[in-house]
């Protein structure tokens, strides 16, 4: 019980951090939207390991939720309904989508959920390059009106809800039943989960925190030059790197592979241009291959070195004293 | 009317291309069960492969295949070798199936952002002295690349076939697809198996590159697209039915171009989205199997 | 000619023999006996190279083969008959056989092996070109039996012969591993849970219980030993049966 307690309390110190700090410190247009960009990539992050880290469904399509719910996010506010109602309304679209790719495929074991999910995402890609050929602009006074800090505290929030939301999910009944489908899902079918309800559960979930990333850009990028970028296969890329960079089936994993993500790219594009992806892709597959669960997993790793570290008698205690942290 | 059988023929030609793309991706997922997100991008690369032999030797291209093949060849040894061979520690096929869609994933990333590094964004296509020439078929026009095409697709598929029925190593390898384990207890050296399989499989990406690069062009990044081909081809098929790779294909491709008499060409990947959802929503184990199990 | 010595197998964290020794002499027909999960299968896969184990030796003709993979073992002159017959469903009678003579030196004499096969049991040559998912239960363990005699080995071994047979079926099986024992001098190491089965077909016999060997020696004296009687072939003093 002291467990949760700590971590809640770090966790609030963290917050009331997030939220003071920028209130005090100027910390600069560049840091500020190094700050949105992440959290745009965690919500991605998040999404994806809803459906991918806990359920075990391996979604090839993000971009797909992703762009929907920007162009609708845009669109919207454009036209003048408040950015929350639009950014709400934006990811409320992607669960039409969801909808659309998941009842088919979902209900076949294999690679299908996997192919639908990739050439939903494929397909709208083609459809907006030719139907929105062209640059997207918002209007001249929404460019005036812009406030980083809005989009920062708005970002920040929507995390924040996420975050909770999740938790509070991998302990619910919903929650058991997507890591029950995910580590066997015969085994689920038989003692009785109708696992394909949770499966698209946790999918339309997943699709909606998708809007909210979308919602969010859409909010923070008021100009976009090619429209099809938005439904770019990169934006899967970064979320599933981010995942299993960070952690696959953690909360918190999303949240380190994301940090890692920004600041390596940060660092990335100063010294090596164009080359900064093809470090990702190594990254990306070496991390597979000798760390598969992530950071996180790693952190395992040094928990019985920390114990022992912090507690000299009895090192045996405080490792029966750590439950899983799934 | 001329009009529509010249779509027709159209399809067919694209069709056959379609399935020589799927043969090497249905070769790695039916074998292994694994699935290679990098087929697409190896397709491109092989076309790459074939764009510089042809440049730089001053060769043919048809002539530059077996080059192509061979390259791509050891290209599929290494990614057995490096991403494959450490997920056979994993005996669930699901597992196997979602870790090899990441690595591979990773692949993807990885190979199309060498490709634009070195050679640039740009699409590539080779063309030869007779590219341009065409056949007259009842009044609709066969491109000779098409043909072509269509005839290397024909002859892969038969080569494989026969490999596989005839050869003591094909038997190994559907040995190995059906039970590993016992085809390991009767004496077969099933990883080795599935490295030439895979070098195989690589090749035939390879070869469908050196198609594609004459026929239309290949551009880093079109990887994608090309694996979405394959999967839905695959799809339609019906798992393992590496027999019937060709003619999911043609049909794939007539639909394609079918489709081009209602709708702006430039839709063909919704329109293979549609089919693919058709068709899992009413007969997933495809148009060619007999029972009703799914991939 | 197969020495088993002192041998340790664990899955994972879990050990499942302990110190077990077996001897399976040239040309002998030996039976290793036990009930359900007394670690049967995990010798097996030991033997045939599916399991390395944490201590001890397996030697074959004088070779270490414990660290080997299986389709070298089979090489070596071992072949098993998977419990559960394992055969490839989607392939003919003929394939299956022919899959069945991988190593070389079968792979050279395999037009004769098959011939021999096909007057054992003739039923296969009807079904050659059949599907081998389509027999029936006794045809497949033929079937299996002779897919691996077609590796030529020195050894068989076969894993739960009489598993989903009816008793007709498994006195003919019976018949024909006895005739080929004596005919080819073939050494065959039995596995099952049919007690009574395995210790009157084999000259030897080896009882495993919970991972160890509980009881050995030639199987006439292993069929009136009392304590055998009673905890497997149910006569017992309380007049149990079956």
């Amino acid at each position: 019980m002291t467990n949760n307690w700590k971590k809640l309390s770090i966790s609030t110190v963290v917050l009331i951090i997030m939220i003071a700090v920028p209130m005090i410190i100027d910390l600069g247009t560049g840091i500020m939207n190094q700050l949105v960009t992440l959290f745009i990539y965690i919500l991605l992050a998040e999404g994806w390991n809803l459906i991918g880290g806990y359920t075990g469904q391996i979604n090839l399509g993000m971009a797909a939720f992703f762009g929907c719910s920007v162009m609708v996010t845009h669109f919207m506010w454009v036209a003048g309904i408040p950015i929350i109602v639009s950014i709400l309304v934006g990811s409320l679209s992607t669960i039409i989508l969801a909808i659309i790719i998941g009842i088919p495929t979902l209900r076949l074991k294999g690679m299908y959920f996997a192919v639908g999910t990739l050439a939903l995402a494929q397909a709208l890609q083609v459809i907006m390059q030719n139907v929105f050929n062209r640059s997207i602009a918002a209007p001249g006074n929404f460019v005036q009106a812009y406030n980083l800090s809005y989009r920062y505290y708005l970002g920040l929030a929507a995390v924040v809800l996420v975050l909770v939301a999740v938790y509070f999910i991998r302990r619910s009944k919903l929650g058991l039943a997507m890591v029950s489908i995910r580590d066997d899902e015969q085994a689920a079918q038989v003692t009785g989960v109708n696992t394909f309800k949770y499966k698209v559960i946790s999918l339309l979930i997943s699709a909606f925190i998708a809007g909210l990333a979308g919602g969010l850009y859409a909010y923070f990028r008021l100009f976009f030059y090619y429209t099809s970028d938005i439904f770019s296969l990169t934006w899967t890329f970064s979320a599933i790197m981010a995942v299993v960079i960070g952690g696959g089936g953690t909360l918190l994993g999303p949240v380190l592979g994301s940090i890692f993500l920004v600041i390596l790219g940060y660092i990335f594009s100063l010294t090596l241009g164009q080359a900064n992806l093809i470090v990702f892709g190594f990254l990306f597959i070496v991390v597979m291959l000798f760390m598969p669960q992530g950071f996180m997993g790693g952190a395992d790793l040094f928990r019985p070195w920390l114990s022992r570290w912090r507690k000299k008698p009895g090192p045996k205690k405080s490792e029966a004293a750590e439950p899983a942290n799934n | 009317m001329e009009n529509v059988l010249q779509v027709i023929l159209v399809g067919i030609l694209v069709g056959g291309l379609y399935g020589l793309v799927a043969l090497g991706f249905a070769l790695i997922n039916g074998v292994m069960r694994f699935i290679n997100i990098a087929q697409g991008s190896f397709i491109v690369l092989g076309g790459f492969i074939c764009y510089w032999i042809v440049t730089l030797l001053h060769i043919d291209p048809y002539l530059a295949i077996p080059m192509v093949m061979a390259a791509m060849f050891i290209v599929g040894i290494i990614l057995y070798r490096s991403l494959f061979s450490p997920l056979l520690k994993y005996p669930k096929a699901e597992m196997r199936l979602d870790k090899s869609l990441l690595l591979t994933f990773g692949v993807v990333w990885m190979l199309d952002n060498l490709e634009i590094l070195f050679w640039t964004s740009n699409s590539r296509s080779i063309i030869t002295s007779y590219g341009f020439g065409t056949v007259q078929v009842l009044g609709a026009a066969l491109s000779y690349t098409g043909l072509i095409g269509l005839g290397l697709a024909v002859l892969a598929a038969a080569v494989l076939h026969i490999v596989l029925t005839r050869t003591y190593f094909g038997k190994h390898v559907r040995a190995a697809t059906e039970d590993a384990g016992a085809a390991s207890l009767s004496g077969v050296n099933v990883q080795r198996t599935y490295l030439i399989s895979t070098g195989i499989a690589v090749a035939l990406a390879g070869l469908a590159g050196t198609v594609i690069v004459t026929s239309y062009s290949v551009t880093p990044g079109g990887g994608i697209s090309w694996l979405l081909t394959a999967m839905v081809v695959v799809t339609l098929a019906g798992p393992g039915n590496m027999n019937f790779m060709i003619p999911a294909g043609i049909i794939l491709g007539v639909i394609q171009s079918a489709s081009t008499l209602f709708v702006n060409p430039a839709y063909q990947q919704p329109i293979a989205l549609i089919i693919f959802l058709l068709i899992i929503m009413f007969r997933p184990q495809g148009l060619f199997s007999k029972g009703v199990k799914g991939l | 000619m197969l020495e088993i010595s002192r041998l340790d197998v664990f899955y994972g964290d879990l050990q499942a023999l302990w110190d077990i020794s077996i001897s399976v002499d040239e040309g002998k027909i030996v039976a290793l006996v036990g009930s359900n999960g007394a670690g049967k299968s995990t010798v097996m896969k030991a033997i045939t190279g599916l399991l390395k184990p944490k201590s001890g030796k397996i030697i074959f003709r004088g070779n270490r083969i414990d660290r080997l993979p299986p389709h070298h073992i089979v090489e070596m002159g071992i072949c098993m008959v998977p419990e559960g017959r394992r055969l490839f469903p989607g392939m003919s009678v003929q394939e299956n056989l022919e899959v069945g003579a991988s190593p070389a030196s079968a792979r050279k004499i395999r037009s004769n092996t098959i011939s021999w096969i096909y007057e054992i049991f003739p039923v296969l040559k009807e079904r050659a070109r059949q599907q081998a998912g389509t027999l029936s239960g006794g045809e497949q363990q033929m079937l299996a039996i002779s897919r691996a005699l077609m590796s030529n080995p020195r050894l068989l071994m076969i894993d739960e012969m009489s598993l989903g047979l009816s008793p007709v079926v498994v006195q003919d099986l019976s018949k024909i591993i006895k005739e080929i024992n004596k005919s080819k001098k073939l050494t065959i190491l039995l596995v099952e849970q049919d007690v009574q089965l395995a210790l009157s077909l084999a000259d030897q016999g080896y009882i495993i219980e919970n991972g160890r060997i509980v009881g050995q020696g030639k199987c006439s004296d292993l069929l009136c030993d009392a304590q055998v009687k009673e905890a497997y072939l149910g006569m017992g003093k309380e007049g149990k049966t079956g």
